[in-house]
C-alpha cells in the first residue's frame, strides 16, 4: 500500500508531453496508411524499417575505431576487411535490417587519418550515409549547404564545425554514393594512453566518424551547427 | 495531376491540404517549447524514417519516387515551397507533396483521410 505522506513531488516524476495533436503527426499516419492500401508496401514492412530506424546509432562505429586504437591487428582487419570488422561489433553490412538488404547498402569502406590526412565524409548527390553502423545522418549533413561547399571548399566547412587544420594536413573529402559507403577512423588523441574500449568510444563522437571534429579527452558531445539555408546557384545575387 | 521525373517541377503542384498544415505551424520545436519537453525531434520521425525506407524499397513501381528522386524533390520542395518548415516537418511535407504532385495519393483522398484520423486521434 502506498502511503501518500511521503514528500517527493509527483509533478517532477513524469517527463513532460505534447498534450496535443500536431497536423504533422497525423500526415505521417495518413501517408502511410494510404501507402499501405495502394500496396506499395506493406504494414510489417513499415514495422520492420521503423524497428531498424529506432535501433541504428553510432555506437558500433566508435566501438570499432576505439577497438583499432587498442589492437593493431584489428586496425589492419578493419582497413582491409571493413566488413569483416563490422560484424565484430554486431553490424552486417548484408543484411544491415535482419530481414533484407535494403537497396542501398552494398559496399562500406573506412578512412584513416594519418598525421599527414584528414579525411571527411560527404554524399555531394543526395544524403547517402553509413546508417547500419553510424546510425541516422544528422540534420546539417542532408543539406544542400554542407554537400555542395564541403567538395569546393573543405577548409571553410570544417571551420564552421569548430575544426581548423594546419596547412600541412591535406583534406581528403571522400563522396558517397549509393552503393558505396564511408566512414572515417580519426586518430587516438593524446592523454588518453590508458583509457578502456569502454572510455575510448566515449570520445569517439558521431562527428569524429564523419571527419567534422576530432576526438579530445574530455569531448564527448558532437558540435551543434546552425543548419545555414543553401542558395540556389540560379538565384544567387 | 502528375509531375515526376524533373525534381523542380513539383513545386508548381498547388496543394491546398498541406498549405493549411504549413500555415497552422504546429511544428516540433513550438510544440516542444509550448510543452517543455526536450525531445530535440517529435516522436512520428522514425516511423517517416520507416515509411521512406519502405518506399524506396518498393520504388519499382510505377511513379513511385527512387530514393534519388525523393531526396532531389525534398531538396527542391524543402528550399522553396517549405523553407519555412523546420527538419524533419521539411522532409515530411515535401514527401507528401511529391506523393500528391505525382498522382500517387490523391488531394481528396488525403483531406478525408487527414480528417478521419484527427477524429480518430481525437476520440
Amino acid at each position: 500500500m502506498t502511503d501518500h505522506g511521503h514528500d517527493h513531488d509527483h509533478d517532477r516524476t513524469v517527463k513532460p508531453m505534447v498534450d496535443e495533436i500536431t497536423d504533422f503527426e497525423v500526415l505521417e499516419i495518413a501517408l502511410r496508411e494510404l501507402c499501405i492500401e495502394k500496396g506499395i508496401f506493406t504494414a510489417e514492412e513499415h514495422r520492420r524499417f521503423t524497428e531498424f530506424a529506432e535501433q541504428i546509432g553510432p555506437t558500433p562505429a566508435a566501438h570499432l575505431v576505439a577497438k583499432a586504437w587498442l589492437d593493431p591487428e584489428f586496425k589492419k582487419l578493419a582497413l582491409a576487411e571493413p566488413m569483416t570488422a563490422s560484424k565484430e561489433v554486431g553490424v552486417d553490412w548484408m543484411e544491415p535490417t535482419g530481414f533484407g538488404t535494403p537497396s542501398d547498402f552494398t559496399a562500406f569502406q573506412i578512412l584513416a587519418n594519418t598525421p599527414t590526412v584528414h579525411n571527411v565524409i560527404v554524399c555531394a548527390l543526395c544524403s547517402c550515409y553509413p546508417r547500419p553502423i553510424l546510425g541516422n545522418s544528422p540534420e546539417w549533413y542532408r543539406t544542400p549547404n554542407y554537400r555542395r561547399r564541403l567538395v569546393r571548399w573543405p577548409r571553410q566547412v570544417l571551420a564552421e564545425f569548430g575544426l581548423y587544420l594546419p596547412d600541412e594536413i591535406s583534406v581528403h573529402v571522400q563522396d558517397s554514393n549509393q552503393k558505396h559507403r564511408f566512414m572515417v577512423m580519426p586518430l587516438r588523441p593524446e592523454g588518453t594512453q590508458d583509457w578502456t574500449e569502454a572510455q575510448l568510444v566515449e570520445i569517439i563522437t558521431r562527428d569524429c566518424l564523419i571527419g567534422v571534429a576530432l576526438p579530445k579527452a574530455g569531448v564527448t558531445t558532437n558540435v551543434i551547427t546552425d543548419t545555414r539555408p543553401a542558395v540556389h546557384p540560379g538565384t544567387a545575387g | 495531376m502528375s509531375a515526376a521525373g524533373d525534381p523542380g517541377a513539383t513545386e508548381h503542384v498547388d496543394i491546398d491540404a498541406l498549405k493549411q498544415i504549413v500555415h497552422r505551424d504546429q511544428t516540433w520545436p513550438r510544440m516542444a517549447a509550448k510543452y517543455g519537453v526536450e525531445n530535440p525531434v517529435p516522436p512520428w520521425k522514425t516511423s517517416l524514417d520507416g515509411l521512406c525506407d519502405a518506399l524506396d524499397q518498393a520504388s519499382c513501381d510505377a511513379n513511385v519516387p527512387n530514393f534519388k528522386e525523393r531526396r532531389d524533390e525534398e531538396d527542391a520542395l524543402s528550399a522553396t515551397l517549405y523553407s519555412g518548415l523546420p527538419y524533419p516537418e521539411n522532409q515530411l511535407v515535401s514527401l507528401a507533396h511529391s506523393l500528391v504532385a505525382r498522382g500517387i495519393i490523391d488531394e481528396a483522398e488525403l483531406k478525408r483521410r487527414l480528417a478521419s484520423i484527427r477524429e480518430r486521434l481525437e476520440a
